[in-house]
């Protein structure tokens, strides 16, 4: 039996600055056999240790269709976040993973696809974004709607631009403070609502974000006449083991990262606390 | 003989046979300390050992889940991490082990298995012969009769010992129980009617000793329908310190901590040690976010896990076994323990 607590060793090959705070990291196992093997699901995320420092939960921000690479995107936030951005490429972290549950993708093809991401909630939603893309023609309309502090604190600001090129998706962007160069919209999220058609009954619509964020989203989605099945958000915890046992995660009898991240509505809305 | 067989041996020769025991194993058994507190430790002999006692107050989990313990070592000295695992214990034998304490680790056993399952924590267990001794007088803090925790049991146990005076009453609990009988030569008859009435009249008595009382059902049915009035978990939050000392007694309350304990630049260990639900810092996010800043949220917390129909279901009982620790410790004494809580939520009945 192996011991659950143990991480693999991953290199990292690559780091883009997204903001003055965070940080992308392109990670590969270590272990050929390993990277030959790993496959993850979107909406899952891994624990990523900084020998010395600790082990933070982050989820994948890539493409599950390309698993021999995989990115988290950190925001330096605390002592292992602070430690993860001191690294360079070459350097090693620890990954265990993948955990959790996933986003519903092949359960939601033929479908509308809301995505209502705010700040640094766009990295888990894009690992669902990226391989819906790959198969564009199953899914009807395509809304993505993003929202951050400033222009400057949206994350994949070239991946953001490719977006809004392609004629079909349409990605609505707003910020709650605007800078001499923004010229979009300017407040929370749900503003943007207003700008979109959607048929709610063949629509499902997925959020991420801060909690706050997420609260007044599902709110609107459900005055605008979204079934509770078909509004899935993540929750978010502080979390330690990432398997169930330490017990920080728990909201009710559900742990958040064995049980979730990902969540539908309908089961956020029977847990005891939320 | 079978599991389930009942045998009867003289309490001497079977001390004797533990001590033998000390040489080839790590034996854990009751002892006094100088002030006259009993508690669980390794024992080299015969001579610190004690029949005398009801518990432990520090709760026999340790010797699972230890308060502190190494998940792994790393050495950043080369090119690549290195990543070391513990090592495995020698195998041990816990003696004197009371029923509550038998009860709180099959909890904490269907806790750590299953899909996650942890090895660290069965590595110990399988390692582990596990002797318990029914009780034949509870403190006046026991209340495990109201929790299926004692003071004997079925099962759980690889042996478990009545004492009648001069002899133990031996109830056969597994396969490795049986096997450590077999390799001993003690001589054993199988228990008479007298030995059973003797051990009922003991357990009778014990029964009727149970001063605390915490009638769980309708605890459990107010805070699983969420009838339990906000200002009631107010009113508990306002008067609990939060020192965790419940959470930290408790046989079966699992939450730990992971964190880096590096001894230099090059090296350190990753170690987990026990939490507790009662801080406000067990769930405070990076971003300072805390879904339970307050105190009331976090009684709230406990109980539910406690006491709630979603938990019972999903563990097979409330996550108490009576062992009465948590009306020990509590700070606000009297007042937050379980059985206080369930009686004041029975009283307060909506």
């Amino acid at each position: 039996m192996e011991n659950i607590y143990l991480p693999d060793l991953a290199v990292i090959d690559r780091i883009v600055d997204e903001t003055h705070d965070i940080k992308t990291f392109t990670l590969r196992f270590a272990s050929r056999e390993l990277r030959k093997n790993f496959r993850f699901k979107s909406g899952q995320f891994v624990e990523a240790s900084i020998f010395g420092a600790g082990e933070a939960p982050f989820g994948f921000a890539s493409n599950p269709n390309h698993p021999e690479h995989f990115d988290i995107t950190v925001r330096a936030a605390g002592v292992v976040t602070r430690a993860m951005h001191a690294l360079k490429p070459g350097d090693y972290m620890g990954i265990r993973g993948p955990l959790g549950n996933h986003f519903p993708l092949e359960e939601v093809k033929g479908q509308d696809i809301l995505i209502i991401a705010g700040g640094i909630g766009l990295p888990p939603l894009k690992s669902l974004i990226d391989p819906m893309l790959d198969c564009r023609g199953d899914f009807g309309q395509f809304i993505i709607l993003y929202g951050a502090r400033t222009p400057a604190d949206r994350v994949y600001k070239p991946l953001l631009q490719e977006w809004s090129e392609r004629g079909d998706i349409t990605l609505l962007q707003t910020v709650d403070t605007p800078d001499a160069a923004w010229s979009g919209p300017v407040g929370v999220v749900t503003t943007l609502f207003e700008k979109i058609k959607l048929a709610v009954d063949r629509t499902v619509a997925f959020t991420c974000g801060p909690p706050v964020m997420i609260r007044f989203v599902i709110q609107e989605l459900l005055a605008m006449g979204f079934a509770e099945e078909r509004i899935i958000s993540t929750l978010e915890r502080y979390m330690k083991c990432g398997v169930g046992k330490c017990g920080h995660c728990a909201i009710g009898h559900k742990y958040i990262c064995v049980d979730g991240p990902v969540f539908s509505w309908r089961q956020i809305k029977r847990l005891p606390e939320r | 003989m079978q599991a389930g067989t009942r045998l009867v041996v003289n309490k001497q020769v079977f001390l004797d046979n533990l001590s033998l025991c000390m040489q080839k194993m790590t034996v854990i058994g009751p002892q006094k300390l100088r002030g006259g507190e009993v508690t669980f430790g390794p024992l080299r002999s015969l001579r610190r050992l004690t029949l005398d006692y009801v518990n432990d107050l520090d709760p026999l989990k340790r010797f699972f889940l230890p308060q502190r313990e190494v998940l792994f070592a790393y050495d950043l000295s080369g090119k690549k991490p290195r990543l070391l695992q513990p090592e495995q214990e020698k195998p041990r034998l816990l003696f004197g082990i009371r029923s509550c304490d038998v009860q709180g680790l099959a909890h904490m056993d269907g806790f750590f298995q299953g899909a996650c399952y942890d090895e660290l924590y069965w590595a110990r267990r399988r390692n582990t012969l596990i002797i318990s001794m029914a009780c034949n007088r509870p403190n006046e803090s026991c209340f495990c009769i109201c929790c299926n925790g004692g003071p004997w049991l079925e099962s759980g146990f690889d042996l478990q010992l009545t004492d009648l005076g001069e002899e133990f009453l031996i109830d056969i609990g597994s396969r490795a129980g049986r096997v450590f009988l077999e390799e001993r030569p003690m001589p054993a008859v199988t228990a008479s009617r007298r030995h059973e009435t003797r051990r009922r009249e003991l357990m009778e008595a014990c029964d009727a000793q149970m001063v605390p009382t915490a009638y769980l059902a309708k605890a459990c049915i107010q805070i699983t329908n969420n009838r339990v009035r906000e200002e009631l978990w107010e009113e508990m939050g306002s008067e609990c310190f939060s020192c965790g000392g419940c959470t930290h007694v408790c046989p079966c309350c699992t939450c730990f901590d992971v964190v880096d304990c590096p001894e230099g630049a090059k090296s350190g260990t990753r170690v987990r040690c026990w939490d507790s639900c009662q801080y406000s810092g067990f769930t405070r996010e990076a971003s300072g976010h805390n879904p339970r800043a307050r105190a009331k949220e976090r009684v709230k917390r406990r109980f539910y896990h406690k006491l709630s129909y979603a938990y019972i279901q999903q563990d097979g009982h409330p996550g108490c076994v009576g062992c009465g620790r948590c009306i020990t410790v509590c700070e606000a004494f009297g007042l937050l323990d379980i059985s206080a809580v369930v009686k004041r939520l029975r009283r307060d009945g909506q």
